[in-house]
């Protein structure tokens, strides 16, 4: 082993006196072979002769000694790197733009994947996160389904009561907490955790202690534990924030620790900031508080498995537990069919190691279709790094010739020139990295919006650096192969004549080429027709008549219960702040509701109405919303027929609703729907009164886009049936909302410093709905032009390689008296045929994959011609101009010196 | 030369080199025309096959190299067994042994 590594050693240091000592050597070997034959009687020229012969290529033995003593291998690899290096150095620019284009495939393709890895893949990074398991609740009617992951707190208490499987389990709610007391809120990420919380999952202390069991038991009073990041930033990170207090939702609540660094939570794309035990939501509902509601979802469970417990034992336990659960949270006001049904609930597992995450579920597959999209474009880069590498390998031919004559194997050069695409990869993908640092962060702050700040631990993990090396060592050799076998197979004798037999023999090598900017032309039109049907779908959402105006409308959302306001003096309250925002200067209407468009919020119920045959089931499911009088005028939804709602609406008088069009066609197929009642579906001990219908307005979008209409219903926010402690004011502008921030502050405050206030624009709670389209529309644009900028500069390099090679034939030809223009048609001729190919493959290729992209669309199906017709003659345009000047070039061919070279 | 020479099976060139230098110390073309004299001409080894032999016998540890003076006073370049060489040479000379009995077992039975 030592003997080995020493004696390669020695041959790779001391060189050139091993080297001599070969020559050496063999020179002995060759002298005392002539004698022999001289002693038998040869002439001195016949022996040599001879000797010569049987000893052969002095060289080629060298080297098989070489071989032979294990030197070649590292050898050889240095000495590759060094004349590559030089190689490249001698083209810069070429290299640079090769080393630039792979950067920016291999960074792509890096940054979508880190996102890919922290989203999707990376475990949790807490103790053993293999043994989580998330709780869920499977439906008796979906079996299949893997089930919902919310409890209400009576389930969470009675399922922990009963557990014996897990060796501990918790509970916990992400929330928002404002740490304002009163005005503009300051939001942070809030958690209710149960006292298992932190010890089931290993997370330790860097400061005080952390919350326990002892901490969470019913009447608990109000402790908090920071998380490291938020203790550093709002704490400075000193010791005496343990201790203090902090206002949340304007209740005081001690500080007694803070989590070690590291630790974010469970829900990947988010950090808590303060964590709280689940107790004290008492502290927030008051005596009602949603602890003991059984209808109130809230709560993720899950719980460290015991080792050695088998899948089937464990389905055996749930099995038992579930119906003693499910019979002891029973909600007792629900209706006798839908108890039947909860009563036949059961829990079930799902693995957790990876944490939950709401950005996995909305990104998962946008994130997929990135990785193909940076996928090809990686494979457009190499193809034109491996078009490049065959021009220059064709220019090298002599060399090559050269150094085969001189008795270099093809193994050898074919090693030599593969390192050369090593080492144009790496640099490549050192770079890469770079920019997907870079790229990566941007792409994280691109996909939060100003609800929903996304956290990703973008740390670089042995996934992401392996997964970044294995694409450079692919891509060298994806780009190296090809040109490095072709240009390895010299014919020496023709090789050694000179140029015309070369340039036969090099139109023929160049074959390759064209197939490699057709399939360049290919790829590219898929990269384009994805991005031109995400343009177009974003275009159709953005330019959607929602039934709306998003523009210029401020929405300001105001919080009474956390301003400690009685539920009776609430509505008085709302109606004071609405009517002295509508009379702020630069405001032009302003009201008031208590959901608004497109926010995530939903409030719906059945509707029972009296005609013969009424929708049953989910088609008869209608969207509600409480609106004061101005709501239609500033939302400006116009009123189709019937009246719109006054002061006269009181909370006493009789109840009357304005519909949109899907719910007057859906209820009242006869289009008579103004004048006629409906009820809403009563609750047990809860009668409910019909409603008359007065109005009638156009269809608005609700909570999505991309809905179809829903049928809404639209109500006297004085006539709402209960307390409502949250509303939203709606205030159209004459200018930019934002500048009336100061004023409404200050309007509030009038009425009382203690309401919080949240400040959104309409349009941008509509713009962040549509964050997966714009990211889809962006990037893939992003990566079409890229990939059409790399398929024209390949197409013109390839072109203006094969006129220089041509250049002597097109001088014969005009030599011959053959017309400029037969000369272009000839080049022409190259360009469409490659055009051609590769736009009808491309075709073929994207109308196979687009199906893939179905459900990101809006709009228009996959196969939308105008899209692909449009690529194409973007494709096209783009294949004229890189292939104009070459074709001048070969035009402009003077036939002497042309024939010159000859 | 109008003897029939055979060519060496593979790995055997290994096992007759190291059983050469058994005697003494030899430089590569002693080597060779000891191995042809004593084969009574029928082994003849071409020098493409025997140096990168020796190379690989020396980078194995079976033999090590000196320089010494040739009988008709020249620098050569002289090989001799190892400790370990000597030990590779008992092995392969039984498995040689056992491979020769097996294949002549076969040639007259079959």
């Amino acid at each position: 082993m030592f003997n080995d590594l020493f004696f390669r050693l020695r041959s790779l240091l001391r060189r050139e006196v091993v080297e001599s000592e070969a020559d050496a050597e063999l020179r002995f070997h060759f002298d005392q072979q002539v004698e022999k034959y001289l002693k038998s009687g040869m002439t001195r020229e016949g022996a040599t002769r001879r000797a010569r012969l049987e000893i052969g290529g002095h060289e080629q033995l060298k080297e098989e000694i070489r071989e032979a003593r294990g030197v070649n291998l590292i050898e050889t690899l240095f000495q590759d790197i060094r004349y590559g290096l030089r190689i490249l150095g001698r083209t810069p620019v070429i290299s640079g733009v090769a080393v630039l284009s792979l950067a920016l495939g291999i960074g792509a393709n890096t940054a979508i994947f880190s996102l890919i890895d922290t989203v999707m893949l990376r475990m949790l990074p807490v103790e053993k996160p293999g043994e989580l398991m998330q709780v869920r609740i499977q439906d008796a009617k979906s079996p299949n389904d893997e089930g919902e992951p919310t409890f209400t707190n009576p389930l969470w208490e009675e399922l922990r009561s009963r557990q014996d499987f897990f060796t501990s389990i918790f509970a916990w709610s992400q929330t928002q907490f404002d740490l304002a007391q009163g005005g503009a809120v300051h939001e942070v990420n809030g958690l209710f955790l149960s006292g298992e919380y932190f010890s089931t999952l290993g997370v330790r202390p860097a400061a005080g202690r952390l919350i326990t069991a002892a901490d969470d038991n019913r009447g608990c009073p109000g402790v908090a534990v920071l998380s490291y990041g938020f203790w550093q930033d709002h704490f400075g990170g000193t010791q005496n924030a343990v201790g203090s207090t902090l206002s949340l939702d304007n209740h005081s609540f001690s500080v007694i620790g803070v989590s070690a660094p590291g630790f974010f939570g469970l829900e990947v794309g988010n950090k808590f900031d303060v964590a709280i035990p689940v107790c004290a939501a008492e502290i927030f509902d008051g005596p009602k508080s949603r602890l003991d509601r059984r209808s109130w979802w809230w709560l993720n469970v899950a719980g460290r498995s015991k080792p050695g417990v088998s899948t089937d034992q464990w389905k055996a336990r749930l099995g038992v537990v579930s119906p003693e659960v499910f019979t002891a949270a029973l909600p007792q006001d629900w209706e006798p069919k839908y108890q039947q049904d909860f009563l036949k609930r059961l829990f079930q597992t799902t693995p957790a190691a990876t944490g939950t995450s709401y950005l996995r579920r909305q990104f998962t597959q946008p994130l997929r279709i990135l990785m193909g999209v940076v996928g090809l474009v990686l494979l457009i880069a190499c193809a034109n790094i491996a078009s490049l590498m065959l021009a220059r390998a064709a220019a090298r031919h002599k060399e090559i010739a050269v150094r085969k004559a001189l008795g270099a194997s093809r193994a050898r050069l074919i090693r030599q020139l593969l390192t050369e695409c090593v080492l144009l990869s790496t640099a490549g993908a050192l770079l890469g990295i770079l920019f997907a640092r870079w790229g990566s962060s941007l792409l994280v702050r691109y996909i939060s919006t100003g609800d929903n700040k996304v956290f990703l631990d973008l740390t670089f993990d042995w996934r992401m650096l392996s997964f970044t090396a294995g694409v450079a060592v692919f891509t060298g050799l994806l780009f190296g192969v090809l040109p490095a076998f072709r240009s390895t197979r010299v014919s020496l004798t023709s090789a050694m004549k000179g140029s015309l037999a070369v340039d036969a023999e090099s139109r023929a090598k160049f074959r390759p080429g064209k197939w490699i900017v057709a399939s360049q032309v290919a790829l590219s039109l898929v990269l384009l027709v994805s991005s031109g049907l995400f343009l177009r779908s974003l275009v159709k959402l953005v330019t959607l008549d929602v039934g709306f105006d998003r523009h210029n409308v401020l929405l300001v959302h105001a919080n009474l219960h956390n301003a400690k306001v009685p539920p009776e003096q609430q509505p008085a309250m709302f109606e004071e702040v609405e009517s002295r925002l509508g009379a702020l200067p630069g405001v032009i209407s302003a009201s008031r509701s208590v959901m608004t468009p497109v926010s995530n919020y939903i409030w719906n119920n059945f509707l029972k109405v009296d005609t013969p045959n009424p929708p049953t089931g989910d088609a008869a499911l209608a969207y509600f919303n409480y609106i004061s009088p101005g709501y239609f005028g500033t939302m400006r939804t116009p009123l189709l027929a019937g009246r719109n709602f006054t002061d006269g609406d009181t909370k006493t008088a009789m109840l009357v609703a304005i519909v949109n069009e899907t719910l007057a066609r859906t209820f009242f197929p006869k289009g008579d729907a103004l004048g006629k009642y409906f009820r809403v579906q009563e609750e047990p001990g809860k009668p409910a009164p019909p409603i008359q219908i007065v109005g009638l307005v156009k269809d608005a979008k609700y909570q999505s886009l991309r809905e179809q209409a829903h049928a809404t219903a639209y109500f006297p926010v004085a006539q709402i049936p209960e307390d409502s402690p949250e509303q939203v004011f709606e205030l159209r502008t004459a200018a930019r909302p934002s500048a009336l921030l100061p004023s409404v502050q200050e309007a509030v405050a009038g009425v009382s410093k203690a309401i919080p206030l949240e400040f959104h624009t309409l349009a941008e709670q509509v713009d962040d709905s549509l964050v997966q389209e714009r990211l889809l529309a962006t990037l893939s644009t992003f990566f079409g032009a890229l990939a059409l900028l790399l398929a024209m500069i390949g197409l013109y390099g390839a072109l203006s390689y094969l006129v220089a090679q041509r250049q002597p034939e097109f001088g014969i030809r005009m030599a011959l008296g053959a017309p400029r223009s037969s000369i272009l048609r000839l080049v022409i001729s190259d360009v469409v045929i490659v055009l051609a190919g590769g736009l009808a493959a491309g075709t073929c290729l994207a109308l196979a994959t687009a199906g893939v992209l179905e459900k990101m669309l809006f709009g228009l199906a996959p196969h939308d011609s105008l899209t692909f017709l449009a690529a194409i003659g973007v494709l096209s345009a783009v294949a004229v101009v890189a292939g104009y000047l070459p074709a001048r070039r070969a035009m402009r061919v003077d036939p002497m010196v042309a024939l010159r070279y000859e | 030369m109008a003897q029939t020479r055979i060519e060496l099976p593979q790995g055997t060139l290994d096992l007759l080199i190291l059983r050469t230098l058994a005697l003494e110390p030899q430089h590569g073309w002693a080597i060779s025309e000891r191995i042809q004299q004593i084969s009574s001409d029928v082994l003849l080894i071409q020098q493409g096959s025997l140096y990168p032999a020796l190379h690989r016998l020396e980078r194995r540890g079976w033999i090590k190299a000196k320089w010494g003076t040739s009988e008709n006073n020249r620098r050569a370049k002289y090989y001799e067994l190892t400790k370990t060489g000597r030990q590779q040479l008992e092995r392969e000379k039984d498995s040689w042994k056992k491979l020769a009995a097996a294949v002549a077992q076969i040639l007259e039975t079959a």
